[in-house]
């Protein structure tokens, strides 16, 4: 069933442009809207973009309705494996720059900052994320482009 | 140290790090199911975004329901349809469409030539034009006051009063309109040329099917707006979200 196969994906582009905790309810009312919508067309390779734009959609109703702007509540799970055990400071570090990451990325204006997400939180290509978006896709690459820029200015090159 | 790689490579990693929500699957699936089976009698988890959500659209008047009818084809085969009721406009999405009508379309029900003016004034329901289009090149209004069309070069915009009973329907082959996002409310944008027909006030005879260009459908209020002619869903979005 659909709802299998692209749960895990819809629960996170909902709680990464900015649902948060209200990302199930989202992803709920994005997959009964898409079968209603969809029931009997045979459009499966189509599918997941068009879902994900549903999701977005809602997300982007959802934020609106709290009047404010998506706030990215996120928790960094993982600890980054890239320094040894027996070097503490490293991890210390290499945790921190994340979270300066994290905080340049949810410190970029809207767009931008959408741009990223589906781009490297994400992973969609170009033209999965103008789709997902709803945007052309010269803009999909101009607001990335803008986003990295300011990213690599706010994170900059003192570490790593 | 950080080339343009780096940066994108950590935003990969860091966004691999982050943990969202993620159900078991199954219980999504269970859930989904429930609740197109059972519409409003579902069990809820959140009685706040479900109400909220209940409430918005039950105050905007907005009904969306796509019906599905399995019929037979001369072949025998099973043809599928779908009905999507949105904005008064009721939209009939077949994949096997009969050929679009040509000719010269008829007028609608009591259409006349009227200025901007006498159009606000005799229209019972608040319609707005466009602010980047200027003012309309023709002004017709039709029905007793219920659709007001506004006609620039290549483009028409009907506005009409009730969202709640089908005003027009529309039959297309596909694809299925795309959803998209005028401001803050839901629309429809139907890509290719269709047949459109007009459904009088009174129930009465119905004006000749005819063919629509490209149509963004959407309403603002109690009022159904349908934008024809739009060379693409990027300008029909531009003309729409200038209706204030």
């Amino acid at each position: 069933m659909l709802v299998t196969r692209y749960s895990a994906v819809a629960h996170r582009t909902a709680a990464l442009l900015g649902a948060g905790d209200e990302a199930e309810d989202v992803v709920q009312d994005a997959f009964v809207k898409a079968f209603r919508f969809l029931s009997g067309f045979r459009r499966d390779a189509a599918f997941r973009p068009w879902l994900l734009r549903i999701v977005a959609n809602e997300t982007h109703n959802l934020t609106r309705s709290r009047g404010r702007r998506a706030d990215l509540v996120l928790k960094i799970g993982v600890e980054p494996e890239t320094r040894t055990p027996d070097d503490p400071e490293g991890v210390a570090i290499a945790g921190d720059r994340r979270t300066r990451l994290l905080d340049a990325v949810r410190a970029l204006p809207e767009r931008e900052r959408q741009a990223v997400v589906c781009r490297y939180f994400l992973q969609l290509s170009e033209a999965e994320t103008a789709e997902v978006l709803g945007w052309p896709l010269g803009s999909v690459k101009s607001r990335t482009f803008r986003g990295l820029a300011k990213l690599r200015k706010e994170v900059g090159h003192e570490l790593s | 140290m950080n080339s343009p790689d780096d940066l994108e490579s950590e935003l990969r990693a860091l966004g691999d790090a982050l943990s969202t929500p993620d159900p078991r699957p199954s219980d999504v699936a269970h859930a989904v199911r429930a609740r197109l089976e059972g519409p409003g009698t579902e069990p809820l988890t959140d009685g706040g975004r479900r109400r909220r959500h209940r409430w918005r659209w039950a105050g905007a008047g907005v009904a969306v329901i796509v019906a599905v009818l399995a019929g037979l084809t001369p072949q025998g085969q099973a043809a599928v349809g779908h009905i999507l009721r949105f904005a008064g406009i009721e939209v009939h999405v077949d994949e096997q469409p009969g050929p679009l009508p040509s000719g010269v379309p008829s007028p609608l029900p009591g259409e006349r030539r009227v200025t901007l003016d006498e159009a606000r004034r005799t229209v019972r329901f608040p319609f707005s034009v466009p602010t980047v289009l200027g003012d309309p090149q023709d002004v017709r209004v039709s029905d007793g006051g219920r659709v007001v069309s506004l006609f620039w070069p290549g483009l028409r915009l009907d506005a009409y009063n009730g969202v709640l009973s089908p005003v027009w329907r529309k039959d297309l082959g596909g694809p299925f309109p795309e959803q998209v996002m005028i401001g803050g409310s839901e629309g429809w944008w139907i890509s290719s040329p269709h047949q459109v027909t007009y459904l009088p006030y009174d129930g009465g005879e119905h004006t000749m099917p005819r063919r629509a260009e490209p149509t963004l459908i959407w309403q603002k209020g109690l009022v159904g707006y349908r934008l024809e002619g739009p060379a693409n869903v990027a300008q029909a979005r531009r003309i729409a979200e200038s209706v204030r």
